[in-house]
């Protein structure tokens, strides 16, 4: 069951449908926000045991995956009786993020789940619900370190494992092209600055001398999680460089963009992976262009995470680092895989 | 005689002073990477910076005519998410017209605000920078758009095709400037825009309509923004919702760096032209010598000071001016 929240008529069922906040490259200047309020009259599910967990998430709308996470999550509450969820959207504003939680916790809400817009400055209104007894678990990208005290689990992905399981993809398929004592690689990140973009790179960059110690990373510049960007970058270096072998993109929207310009460039043979199999990358694969991926799929995302929230109210012991798994997924073993809907 | 040399070396450099900064970082980075100079080089950069470019073309306008538009990057988002989503709707065909329609009609919608209701432009145009990224979520459900059939479709001629072997988006850009440099600089419309921009209360005292011009120059920028977004849409043939997020930004540099004044009345087509140029040149310069990205964003903008600097200063004929 879903319980959206406005402003104080909780007898409703309400979903936040949208609800999106701009940000300026350079500073926030203005912030539009639309709330489309569905409204239906069914009545809350009576019963004494309803655990009531309120979300807030980071962005919804501002991208594929924090669309399909918030469905997918809605959809695992809605189909769970013994849960009450109350599903909020911070529209990447870390002031209005502080003031959910603190909405949720004067709700007394049994626990809360919360996807950072900043890992830092969340920490005091993480705390206030520590504090005020309610369990929190952070979803999909961790806080800063010193919140783990207040947090009960996080739930996501391991981004550090993603990015060594990248480099044994790359690394096994240069070894069935003979080319693993030579190849040339050539890495794009996502943003600078970005946790999930910092743990990929650190995984990648240390596993691939482990597994393939010959080959050369030669360059590494940010695609900014953007798909224009990333076939800049890459038309650059396929100017500067004469031999690219691989490219590693922090992503598979990056990915594709490198692919692009490697094409346009009229430059074939270079072996590309990614992360987050998106749709574009999935295809990209079946037309035998894009090498692999791993596969994070935010529905399971999104699961974990009400599963972890209601483990940790059913007090069960849990890992502080509650991961889900993400495989690897090549042109090789795809067919295991249905397309990323995102 | 050498104080006539001085002179006229001083002349030159007050009209060309941009161009000359530009030749400097031009030879600084062909000596820092030989590569950097390499016909595939300039046309990956140029073709690049034909999407700023063209958005920026437009902007010239709004800027000369006395006003800012900083809604054309979400602006852009618009056109290359609704273009990419018509394409598999109604065709190609359709979608082109239908987009820059829908697109113009935003345009209008910031003249009318603007020259119509006198609203100032900075507050219209980035409250429109949201209220469009909110629509074209709105719209796209948040979901990323691609074109289904990537392969068989000739939308991809305006982005990824070539005529005569140059790249089609520069073949755009190019022959964007000219038409629109021609407009400024040629026409009676064009004296128009500088006059609103120089001395609106003059302008109107020659019988000039102030609203009518200013009006469409935001339909002008607007379609400049139209064609961005399908070079853009054309190129990767799917798109991010967030694609043009942060450009305005960009395109309003690169109007600035080319001598636009931003108090309007002053600035021309080649100059915003070779300001574009700049900007593209310097970020791939830096790609190219490999320097660290922390280290770019800071460069980038070091650079871009100091050619606003040796422009100026070239124009006052001494670099140091303090505000009196």
């Amino acid at each position: 069951m879903v319980v959206g929240v406005r402003e104080g008529r909780p007898e409703k069922r309400a979903i936040i449908i949208t609800r999106e906040e701009i940000h300026m490259k350079m500073r926030n200047i203005l912030a539009a926000t639309t709330a489309i309020v569905a409204l239906t009259s069914t009545a809350f599910a009576a019963g004494h045991e309803t655990l009531k967990i309120g979300i807030t998430q980071n962005n919804v709308g501002v991208d594929s995956y924090q669309t399909t996470y918030e469905k997918a999550f809605i959809a695992a509450a809605e189909a769970n009786d013994a849960v009450e969820a109350i599903v909020l959207d911070a529209g990447g504003d870390v002031a209005r993020q502080i003031a959910q939680m603190e909405d949720l916790i004067q709700q007394e809400v049994d626990a809360i789940i919360i996807w950072p817009t900043n890992g830092e400055a969340v920490i005091p209104a993480v705390r206030k619900a520590h504090q005020a007894g309610i369990p929190v678990i952070v979803t999909n990208s961790n806080i800063a370190e010193p919140g783990f005290d207040f947090v009960k689990s996080f739930s996501g992905p391991d981004n550090i494992t993603q990015g060594a399981r990248s480099a044994e993809i790359m690394c096994d398929k240069f070894k069935d092209m003979g080319i693993e004592n030579e190849a040339q690689v050539v890495h794009i990140t996502g943003q600078p600055g970005y946790t999930t973009a910092i743990e990929r790179a650190k995984g990648f960059e240390d596993r691939l001398p482990e597994v393939c110690p010959n080959v050369t990373v030669v360059d590494t510049q940010p695609g900014d999680w953007n798909r224009e960007k990333s076939q800049q970058v890459m038309e650059a270096f396929l100017v500067k460089y004469d031999d690219i072998d691989g490219v590693y993109a922090g992503d598979d929207n990056m990915g594709v963009g490198a692919l692009n310009a490697a094409k346009a460039a009229g430059r074939d043979g270079i072996i590309f992976v990614g992360a987050t199999n998106f749709a574009v990358g999935y295809e990209a694969m079946a037309a035998g262009e894009y090498w692999g991926s791993i596969y994070q799929s935010p529905v399971d995302d999104a699961e974990a995470a009400l599963k972890t929230a209601i483990d940790v109210l059913k007090g069960e012991e849990l890992p502080f680092l509650n991961y889900f798994d993400t495989p690897k997924i090549t042109q090789d073993n795809m067919g295991e895989f249905t397309k990323p809907v995102f | 005689m050498a104080t006539l040399t001085k002179q006229q070396i001083g002349s030159v450099l007050a009209k060309q002073g941009i161009l000359i900064a530009f030749a400097v970082f031009i030879v600084a980075f062909t000596v820092a990477n030989p590569k950097f100079l390499s016909v595939d080089n300039v046309f990956s950069v140029v073709r690049s910076s034909a999407i700023l470019g063209v958005m920026a073309l437009g902007v010239t306008f709004v800027v000369i005519s006395g006003n800012l538009d900083l809604s054309v990057g979400s602006m852009m988002s618009f056109s290359t998410i609704v273009v990419l989503d018509l394409h598999d709707q109604i065709g190609p065909l359709l979608a082109i017209p239908a987009m820059f329609a829908m697109t113009m009609c935003l345009g209008a919608f910031i003249g009318f605000l603007v020259g119509y209701l006198r609203l100032n432009s900075l507050i219209v145009t980035l409250g429109m920078l949201s209220a469009i990224h909110g629509l074209t979520l709105t719209y796209s459900g948040g979901q990323n758009m691609d074109i289904a059939d990537k392969e068989g479709t000739w939308f991809s001629v305006f982005g990824q095709g070539t005529a005569l072997g140059i790249p089609v988006p520069i073949v755009i850009f190019a022959g964007l400037a000219a038409l629109l440099g021609i407009v400024l600089a040629k026409t009676a419309f064009g004296r128009k825009v500088y006059a609103v921009g120089g001395n609106g209360t003059a302008a109107t005292f020659s019988g000039i309509k102030r609203a009518r011009t200013v009006f469409t120059c935001y339909v002008i920028s607007a379609a400049c923004v139209a064609t961005a977004g399908l070079i853009q849409a054309s190129r990767s043939l799917g798109s991010q919702n967030t694609v043009g997020q942060g450009l305005e930004l960009e395109v309003l540099a690169a109007v600035i760096l080319g001598g636009a004044s931003l108090l309007g009345g002053a600035g021309t087509i080649f100059k915003t032209v070779i300001g574009v140029l700049i900007l593209g040149f310097i970020q791939n310069g830096l790609l190219l010598m490999g320097l660290q990205f922390y280290v770019q964003f800071v460069v980038t903008w070091v650079i871009i000071i100091l050619a606003v600097w040796l422009d100026i200063a070239a124009k006052r004929g001494k670099l140091w001016s303090p505000i009196a």
